[in-house]
């Protein structure tokens, strides 16, 4: 018996001096939103940045579904290890995150939101939500009306639209809606005939467009804010036999909505830059952490249209999501 | 030959509790394995991540132990968490105090929670629906009334002191220099803050109060009693003088009340109502269950059970993350602890007995 004790403890401290030799290194945690290549690609960047900045990075589980009852209790499992000096991470909802987040952060772990924020997203003025060091993301409202400018210019200006969303408590995807709306604006022809949330479920989303193609069967344009929105809506147009008739602007250059783009399913891809979204939070990070850098409050990296004219080039192809 | 049979009983009840051991291994497994697991936030990090499944699962043992099964629960969440969170908006638009609107908001869900569950009571007992097809339409009955009372849009804008009871603790306990009841100590520093040690998520105990309340209807009282009786054999329970069809009546009510107190839960952490808050938890509670001992026939089944069985599927889930494995394998996992509780249920008969 007493051998065993004797075995054990030695084995015991072996283990604590192989973790405390790596402990030097900083440890980040990021927290992803969901399952989809956008965060898969988000995952990627952050790690081949932390590798290059000899940060240990441990991912949490990509939840299954969009909702804070998927992300809350895996982001509260993974802050929990204690042994963290850094989130990063992309919240489901913009209120029901604030009261998790600060406490993560009371409990003294900084926290910085990529892709998605927490209550408007302003930062820089004191409120309940502002204490994240950053919000780093895509300005959606920008790339909203850039959508809409685009898809006007194809439709030369005049034509019914249809906003195919995923969720109104997320605050990227509503921005993007309301870019598209004040987009819109600018061409008194262009009219916006609906607004649907699939809640991040394609067969909704195809369900909804089919349903919007019936009720205006002279509607010109989709616009599917997302990979699963944009993904159903080319489905329901494919099953209408409405290919090329209707025109499809989406968000996100996934494989499979490239691979549209160029059979001609999808006629206009926005591509974020995720990658860069994750190496920044990294970067920023450390930064903070090390040099005690002040970060600012908002960091938006920019994007790149997809057309078909341009998605062949050489150029381009570091746009799409790996 | 008393000796051996002796030694034979006690190895017997120790297969039969195989699940607290199962359960202690795994606890063991990861605060060797993980990071910091063994630690009184991680801990209370599990039970929190399972306040769901417990309480589905406990609704859901009166039910199996009947014989029957309630899909319906997963949606009810859903419908509660929608209700509750709309009233709280509503009255507090109104005009109403916090207090009040808070209040309300959970009264009523409650109240509307044991709607589904008359509904399925009736069909399963009056009208001889099974079960399975009863709670299934009810199932869907849930979640469509869900959606169209919240617009398909989750609500928001929640009183904000619904987060501060969500989120609180019972108790808070800065070592050496403060310990406050329900509410943090005031004007902390930041390094404070850090220090701060929190005991017992306000959910979990309300949680835990509630299953106490029903493992102690199920294993002490008249009530429980017939509740075994019915999943035993319903025509000996009928003879017996049991009321059946009422029985059957309260008891998917107690299965349905459950599920709406999920959804009260669910607003109170999330602050939100959401329709499909609970749905993917369903079958989560289901095998908690079943792995706690209960049989699909009826008959058997303790609340105890069920909720080591929860548990188990909370610490693993919480495990994994822990040690940064995707849960594609927690399917695996659980799938395989589910059969082999079926297994050890279907191999030992005389156990199942002897324990009547």
């Amino acid at each position: 018996m007493k051998k065993i004790i004797i075995i054990l403890l030695s084995l015991f401290l072996l283990m604590s001096f192989a973790f405390s030799a790596n402990a030097k290194s900083l440890k980040f945690a990021f927290m992803p939103g969901i399952a989809d290549p956008f965060y898969f690609t988000m995952e990627k960047g952050a790690k081949a940045k932390a590798k290059e900045l000899g940060v240990q990075l441990i991912v949490g589980e990509f939840p299954k579904a969009w909702g804070p009852e998927y992300q809350v209790p895996i982001l509260k499992a993974l802050v929990a290890r204690g042994d963290i000096d850094l989130l990063f991470t992309a919240p489901t909802s913009t209120e029901a995150l604030i009261p998790v987040l600060k406490e993560i952060h009371d409990s003294g772990i900084p926290v910085i939101t990529v892709d998605t924020y927490i209550g408007d997203g302003d930062y820089s003025k004191p409120s309940k939500y502002s204490f994240p060091l950053s919000y780093i993301g895509t300005d959606n409202f920008l790339g909203g009306q850039t959508v809409a400018g685009a898809l006007a210019i194809m439709l030369k200006g005049k034509g019914k639209v249809f906003l195919e969303n995923t969720n109104p408590d997320t605050s990227s995807v509503i921005n993007r809606e309301k870019g598209f709306r004040a987009g819109l604006k600018i061409f008194p022809d262009m009219e916006l005939v609906g607004v649907e949330y699939c809640l991040d479920v394609q067969e909704t989303a195809a369900a909804q467009v089919s349903a919007a193609l019936q009720k205006h069967p002279d509607l010109a344009a989709v616009f599917g804010v997302n990979v699963f929105s944009a993904q159903g809506a080319y489905q329901a147009v494919a099953r209408s036999g409405l290919q090329g008739a209707v025109k499809i602007a989406t968000w996100d250059a996934t494989q499979t909505l490239i691979q549209a783009l160029k059979k001609g399913e999808v006629d206009l891809i926005l591509a974020q830059m995720p990658a860069e979204m994750g190496a920044l939070c990294v970067e920023w990070g450390v930064k903070y952490l090390k040099e005690g850098a002040k970060i600012p409050r908002k960091v938006i990296p920019g994007f790149f249209i997809f057309t078909k004219d341009n998605v062949n080039d050489p150029e381009a192809q570091q746009y799409i999501y790996k | 030959m008393i000796g051996n049979q002796k030694a034979r009983h006690i190895f017997l009840s120790l297969i039969r509790r195989w699940i607290f051991f199962f359960f202690a291994a795994e606890i063991v497994f990861f605060s060797i394995t993980g990071t910091n697991y063994f630690s009184l936030k991680n801990l209370q990090n599990i039970l929190l991540a399972s306040t769901t499944v417990l309480l589905l699962a406990t609704g859901e043992t009166f039910v199996i132990i009947t014989g029957g099964i309630d899909l319906s629960v997963g949606f009810v969440v859903g419908l509660s968490s929608v209700v509750c969170a709309k009233v709280m908006v509503d009255l507090e638009a109104a005009g109403l105090s916090q207090t009040l609107s808070i209040s309300s908001g959970i009264i009523a869900a409650l109240i509307l929670g044991l709607l589904p569950g008359l509904v399925n009571g009736l069909l399963v007992a009056n009208f001889r629906v099974p079960p399975f097809v009863a709670t299934f339409g009810m199932y869907g009955i849930a979640y469509g009334s869900a959606e169209i009372i919240c617009n398909n849009v989750p609500v928001h804008n929640l009183p904000t002191s619904v987060a501060s009871m969500g989120h609180g603790y019972l108790f808070y306990w800065l070592p050496g220099k403060a310990f406050t009841f329900l509410s943090k100590p005031e004007n902390l520093t930041r390094m404070e803050l850090k220090d701060l040690i929190s005991i017992i998520p306000n959910v979990t105990m309300i949680t835990f109060l509630a299953i106490g309340v029903f493992a102690f209807i199920l294993a002490k009282t008249k009530f429980g009693q017939h509740t075994y009786a019915i999943g035993g054999c319903t025509t000996a329970a009928e003879r017996a003088g049991v009321n059946v069809k009422n029985h059957l009546i309260k008891v998917y009510m107690i299965s349905s009340f459950f599920a709406s107190l999920a959804g009260v839960m669910y607003v109170l952490r999330f602050i939100t109502g959401r329709a499909p808050a609970g749905s993917a938890r369903l079958l989560d509670a289901v095998v908690a269950v079943v792995i706690g001992g209960a049989s699909l026939y009826g008959g058997t089944g303790t609340i105890l059970g069920t909720v080591i069985g929860a548990l188990i599927i909370g610490a693993l889930e919480i495990g994994l993350v822990n040690l940064a494995i995707p849960t594609y394998n927690l399917h695996i996992a659980v799938g395989c602890i589910l059969i082999l509780a079926v297994l050890v249920d279907q191999f030992s008969p005389e156990l199942v007995h002897r324990e009547d």
